[in-house]
């Protein structure tokens, strides 16, 4: 570049262009070559992209900061469905309560699952459900309601035993400070999404609810080591116990969760905020305490957990499990599993556990190791009373296994087999055939699954791409 | 005139409600709700494609509802029209059927 660095020679000079050779006359539009040396006569210039006469690009004028955020609301005037001009109506008449009919003799819970699918629970219609006799609430979603809401909620149905709320997130402590006092018989609350309220207001509310017998909650990142202790501290009758997708969990939690044996039936303690949150000695060291009580345990997504803990967590305690959830721990073997299972019946019998527990639902989603010497195992101990079955993700299993669930497992009426490369065909027509009870098949990224896949009525059928 | 009703998609249907009431429908009407157009398809083997009859299981009244927003729907959603065109079908939901009804349009998806 230093080189050949002519400056440009004065305008009016003549000069020969570095690309053509033709004499052309410099002017102050008169460009340089790239690459140099040498200037470009004007049709050269313009050839080679770099127009002389163009002026530089305006900057261009930025919206002033009022007009620029146009949100556009997400209810554009679509063509009404009949479903919102319905709850349209119901809105309207919500305070006349005659014009709206006999309510009696309406599902509640159907009119619940119908207003969330629409996510249209406001806190005005959700008066509909509020009923001083009423003793058990479920809101499918309850996004729109805001702290006054939930408030009233238990102003005007005090004689809640049973809560639960799915998607709350707009739950303050405020709520659950009013809720310790206005609802006095709550016995069983569950929520989906309470990562508002914070640590000090769990604890009050555990104080002023001693006898509650279940608590599941599901995504709280501030619920704590202290309210953890609380809870098992006032509330020592506790049967159910969830604490799924919760940012602090740590081994120090299942410490306090070991003066709960004897009642605890139901334990889910599953997804925690790091996966490698729980050791595997401490779950082992915990189902020393409280498993033979249990009914259902779900450790899903606690990535420490291997064979071992099979070995010795499950098969010395577990009395009565009948349902067990261990998706997403992938450093379960095949050769492992296969074993438990196949050994956990005489074991069970001789430590003399009448009748020896076997499984109505099994989840082991995710878990690629997993394969058919598992599933045959599983089959032939619980085979007979098993009726929900995740084995989505069991990429090797092959045909044979798949078939063999119908044959073993005629009770079945959920099947996940997502991803099980070799289900096929004659698969779903074994399960269609034979598993009289079956209500759900999902298979996902089954790919020999065709369009010929037998159908059943009242059987839906998900993922098969085949049409 | 007859050949235009034997065209597949401009046949009657039935639809039945759980006590006694019958209502005939065009096929395409019916098929503004996603579920009667499952029940109805041709490929599928349920027996309702083959006799072109759906049974609802709900009071006469919320089956005449029913079908008069599928053919409010069938008549007016369409991108021709203007919005400030359409009657408005609010007007004609009577609160009594309402909750009813809006279990109905959640299952018949419409």
């Amino acid at each position: 570049m230093w080189k050949a660095d002519l400056p440009k020679p004065p305008v009016g000079s003549f000069e020969e262009c570095a690309r053509c050779s033709k004499q052309f006359t410099v002017t102050k539009y008169t460009l340089p070559a790239n690459p140099p040396p040498g200037y470009l006569c004007h049709l050269c210039a313009k050839a080679s992209g770099a127009d002389p006469f163009k002026k530089p690009a305006a900057p261009k004028k930025r919206k002033p900061a009022g007009e620029r955020r146009n949100i556009v609301s997400f209810e554009e005037r679509r063509f009404p469905t009949l479903a919102s001009m319905c709850i349209d109506v119901i809105s309207k008449y919500i305070d006349d309560v005659e014009a709206l009919g006999d309510i009696g003799s309406i599902n509640m819970d159907e009119l619940a699952k119908s207003l969330a699918r629409n996510r249209s629970l406001t806190p005005h219609n959700a008066q509909l459900f509020y009923n001083v006799q009423n003793t058990e609430l479920t809101m499918y979603d309850a996004t729109n309601l805001d702290p006054p809401a939930f408030c009233t909620l238990a102003v005007f149905s005090p004689n809640l035993t049973h809560l639960r709320l799915d998607y709350c997130g707009r739950m303050s402590d405020e709520v659950i400070n009013a809720w310790s006092t206005s609802l006095p018989n709550l016995r069983r609350l569950e929520l989906l999404g309470p990562f508002l309220v914070r640590a000090p207001a769990w604890q009050t509310f555990f104080r002023s609810h001693p006898t509650l017998e279940g608590f599941l909650i599901v995504q709280s990142p501030r619920f704590d080591i202290e309210c953890m202790r609380v809870l098992s501290e006032s509330c020592s009758g506790l049967t159910e116990l969830r604490l799924k997708e919760i940012g602090q969990m740590s081994d120090a939690f299942l410490e306090h969760m070991k003066i709960l044996g004897g009642h605890l039936t139901y334990l889910e303690i599953s997804k925690p905020g790091d996966p490698n949150a729980l050791s595997e000695q401490a779950l082992v060291d915990l189902m020393t305490a409280i498993g033979p009580s249990l009914t259902h345990l779900d450790l899903s997504g606690n990535t420490n957990i291997t064979d071992g803990f099979l070995f010795q967590g499950l098969k010395p305690y577990m009395q009565r499990l009948t349902s067990l959830g261990l998706a997403d721990t992938p450093e379960l073997t095949d050769a492992g599993v296969a074993e438990f299972f196949s050994t956990w019946a005489d074991a069970a019998q001789q430590a003399g556990y009448d009748p020896v527990p076997r499984l109505s639902s099994i989840n082991m989603a995710h878990n690629h190791l997993l394969s058919s010497d598992t599933l045959v195992a599983l089959l032939k101990h619980s085979g007979a009373s098993l009726t929900d079955i995740n084995i989505n993700g069991w990429k090797a299993t092959s045909q044979e296994a798949l078939k063999s669930i119908a044959d073993n497992a005629p009770e079945l009426r959920k099947l996940d087999m997502g991803w099980c490369r070799e289900a096929d065909d004659w698969v779903m027509q074994a399960l269609m055939e034979k598993c009289s009870r079956i209500e759900e098949v999902k298979a996902w990224g089954c790919q020999r699954l065709t369009e010929r896949c037998p159908r059943k009525r009242n059987v839906n059928i998900y993922g098969v791409e085949a049409q | 005139m007859s050949a235009n009703t034997d065209n597949k998609n401009n046949d009657w249907v039935r639809l039945t409600s759980n006590d006694g009431y019958s209502f005939l429908v065009r096929r395409h009407v019916a098929c503004g709700s996603v579920t009667l157009k499952n029940m109805l398809s041709a490929e599928s083997s349920f027996a309702e494609a083959v006799s072109n009859t759906c049974h609802l299981d709900e009071r006469g009244a919320v089956v005449e509802r029913l079908c008069e927003y599928l053919q409010y729907k069938a008549l007016y959603d369409n991108s021709r029209m203007k919005k400030e065109e359409i009657p408005d079908f609010l007007e004609r939901l009577p609160p009594e059927v309402a909750i009813e009804l809006l279990m109905a349009a959640d299952y018949y998806e419409c």
